[in-house]
């Protein structure tokens, strides 16, 4: 049986993950623990999650894994913990909000011998595995282009910290770059050499302190160019939280995914709001599968933290980017990589 | 659990990759003698029969994956040889033809379960699930469509109407099925049919109207008049207090369009990414109601009223009536 906790519930996802495990034959929930005692106390409750009144009681329940779904800026500090506890770690992305930090935990974590995995669950989208196949069997000849979108509604209407710089790191660009900047390396075998980002406060609820949407242009070290749209852009009545999609341009032909398209539409008869039933299949479920038989087989799981720092050198590059108004190639000249926040 | 499968044609195919997901034990193949079926047990390591009696003392369940105008006799010999039964859809080419079946079956002591996918589709089960739990009332209207084109193969038995008893039947067999487990029973069917092309087959474009016990309606619509490589399909459930709406296009989570469109299949089946295969859902749900012994997500009884509802719209159309439907009370 692998015991895992979970660090934090600050992220929206953690409730998810709750039911995630539940679903692993083999693993088991042992507990969580939260800084913010109320915020822990009230989750576990509702959960029916067994509360530690700190990390560390938590972490000396003898776990094989933690998750850890606090707010971007503390990831670093959690990680730590649970790797000097030798407790392997499931990171909520992004990995960090800053490069030394994204460092800091890889390094620890292979120091201690444990696993540092990046929650990446676009890898375990069956459309998007499903797509990555089809364009590796050449079904649309080489690419020339890609368009993403990763839209959203403002997660600030739930959880306060994502609006909050200090805690969140930044607004859209951080919240919603990485998945495709992964998608893209991942299909593509190639890493970004160059970003541009153009960033807006023009959509509601940044707080005055982060962009609500952004616009990245990427071009790859193969030469191809790829563009994203990392928007909170999808109002209120959005029928859900908002999407993930990636266009491939090709010699020989165009695919598009879509990965949260496998919806019933529903429209109530007594309210206007019309909503969105998803059938596909759990994303999360499956990454959360790995994750545990990564512990279990003692081995590099699918997605580590180095795809995790990949990711996050982008969107460092995208506010430098969005910054100067010019583009940035990577690697970054470390002052500006280490220089935010 | 030890499974043969009777039939080495596409959907023998499709039930060999689903049962090689499952806990069960697929042991062997039984089909025509030729190359095509050894290649294919030889594919799976299973053995290759040309008779049932072949393999009997090995196995414990048949499933039946042959043209439908063959599943009366190789369902007579699975129950002789006191086997559980899988049927491929429609049960029976004819309601005669079903209920011999569900009689032997019943008479050897042996379980008979029809393999209505459609019913492990998750779009279709979580659209019955939300009904079914009332968050749209009671289900008033329902819209369901199936079009895609005529089956192509060396051996046309779908386009044989004496063999697959037509489109009517083996492929708006599916959603007669759902719209019964939607709104429970047909008692009235009213149906209209076309032969839109030339080549053989006859009807490839047919709409029924049913009339459901409980007063709820439906709107059937099956097509083999599209072109090949299309599958359409969709589902709008309107209750009193809401509607369900699905179109398989616009939840198309992946689109290809390419520029020099290769070959495409002979045969389709409707797909959208998912982790486990439809067909994987069924066949195991299968086997947990055999060796549990509990009652199948499908039973014999829903089969046979599918093939009903179906015979009474191929009937209808041919006297240009509505048709009622007798059976023997009110099942959910």
């Amino acid at each position: 049986m692998i015991r895992l906790g979970l660090m934090s519930f600050a992220h929206v996802h953690a409730e998810a993950y709750v039911q995630n495990i539940r679903g692993i034959a083999d693993a088991q929930l042992v507990g969580a623990a939260d800084d913010d005692r109320a915020r822990g106390e009230q989750c576990a409750a509702k959960l029916g999650v067994q509360p530690f009144p700190t990390y560390q009681d938590l972490l000396a329940q003898h776990l094989d894994g933690v998750i850890v779904c606090s707010e971007n800026s503390r990831h670093r500090a959690l990680v730590e913990m649970a790797a000097r506890a030798g407790v392997s770690v499931l990171c909520e992305k992004p990995l960090a909000t800053t490069l030394p930090d994204a460092r800091a935990m890889i390094e620890v974590c292979a120091r201690a011998g444990v696993i540092l995995m990046v929650a990446f669950p676009m890898r375990f989208s069956a459309p998007l595995l499903q797509a990555r196949q089809a364009v590796e069997e050449g079904r649309v000849g080489k690419i020339a282009c890609c368009i993403g979108t990763n839209q959203g509604q403002n997660p600030g209407r739930h959880r306060v910290w994502f609006v909050k710089k200090e805690l969140a790191g930044g607004g859209a660009v951080m919240d919603h770059t990485v998945h495709l900047v992964d998608i893209l390396r991942w299909y593509l075998h190639t890493e970004v050499a160059e970003i541009y980002a153009q960033t807006t406060e023009l959509l509601p609820g940044g707080n005055g302190e982060v962009e609500t949407g952004g616009l990245i242009l990427l071009t790859l070290a193969n030469g191809l160019f790829a563009s994203i749209d990392c928007s909170w852009s999808r109002p209120a009545s959005y029928p859900t939280w908002g999407g993930l999609t990636l266009e491939l341009i090709g010699e020989r032909g165009v695919l598009r995914v879509d990965a949260f398209r496998q919806n019933l539409v529903i429209y109530p008869e007594r309210s206007p709001a019309i909503g969105w039933q998803p059938w596909g299949s759990d994303a999360n479920q499956a990454m959360m599968a790995e994750f545990v038989s990564a512990i279990r087989d003692h081995r590099v799981p699918a997605v580590t933290g180095a795809d995790g720092y990949r990711a996050l050198e982008v969107i460092t590059a995208a506010y430098e980017s969005a910054r100067t108004g010019q583009p940035v190639r990577l690697p970054m000249a470390d002052q500006h990589a280490e220089g935010r926040n | 659990m030890r499974v043969a499968i009777i039939g080495t044609g596409f959907m023998g195919k499709v039930h060999a990759e689903a049962w090689s997901q499952t806990d069960a034990r697929l042991v062997a193949f039984v089909g025509k003698k030729g190359a095509e079926g050894k290649t294919l047990a030889d594919a799976y390591g299973l053995r290759f029969a040309t008779t049932l009696e072949a393999v009997a003392s090995d196995i414990d369940v048949v499933d039946i994956c042959t043209p439908t105008h063959l599943h009366l006799e190789h369902c007579l010999r699975a129950a002789a040889a006191t086997k559980h039964v899988i049927c491929e859809k429609p049960l029976a080419l004819t309601v005669a033809e079903g209920q011999r079946m569900i009689q032997a079956c019943r008479t050897a002591g042996v379980r008979l379960l029809v393999a209505h996918v459609l019913r492990f589709f998750p779009e279709y089960r979580l659209a019955r699930e939300i009904a079914a739990r009332g968050d749209i009332g009671e289900p008033a209207v329902l819209r369901l469509s199936r079009c895609t084109f005529r089956p192509r193969k060396a051996d046309n038995w779908y386009v044989d109407p004496a063999r697959s008893g037509g489109m009517m039947l083996d492929l708006m067999v599916h959603d007669f099925d759902y719209a019964r487990w939607v709104a429970g029973d047909v008692v009235r069917v009213f149906a209209k049919a076309a032969q839109t092309s030339v080549p053989p087959g006859g009807i490839d474009h047919a709409l029924a109207v049913l009339t459901h016990r409980r007063g709820a309606i439906s709107h059937i619509e099956g097509s083999w008049a599209y072109p090949p490589s299309m599958f359409l399909t969709r589902l709008e459930i309107a209750g009193a207090a809401g509607l369900i709406e699905f179109t398989s296009p616009t939840t198309a989570a992946i689109e290809i369009h390419r520029l020099d469109d290769g070959p495409s299949q002979d045969v389709a089946l409707p797909t959208s990414p998912l982790r486990e295969s439809p067909y994987t859902t069924q066949l195991r749900a299968f086997h947990q109601a055999l060796v549990e012994g509990t009652e199948p997500p499908v039973r014999a009884e829903d089969g046979m009223a599918a093939v009903q509802i179906a015979r009474a719209a191929i009937e209808s159309v041919r006297r240009g009536a509505p048709v009622e439907i007798e059976q023997e009370g009110e099942r959910r």
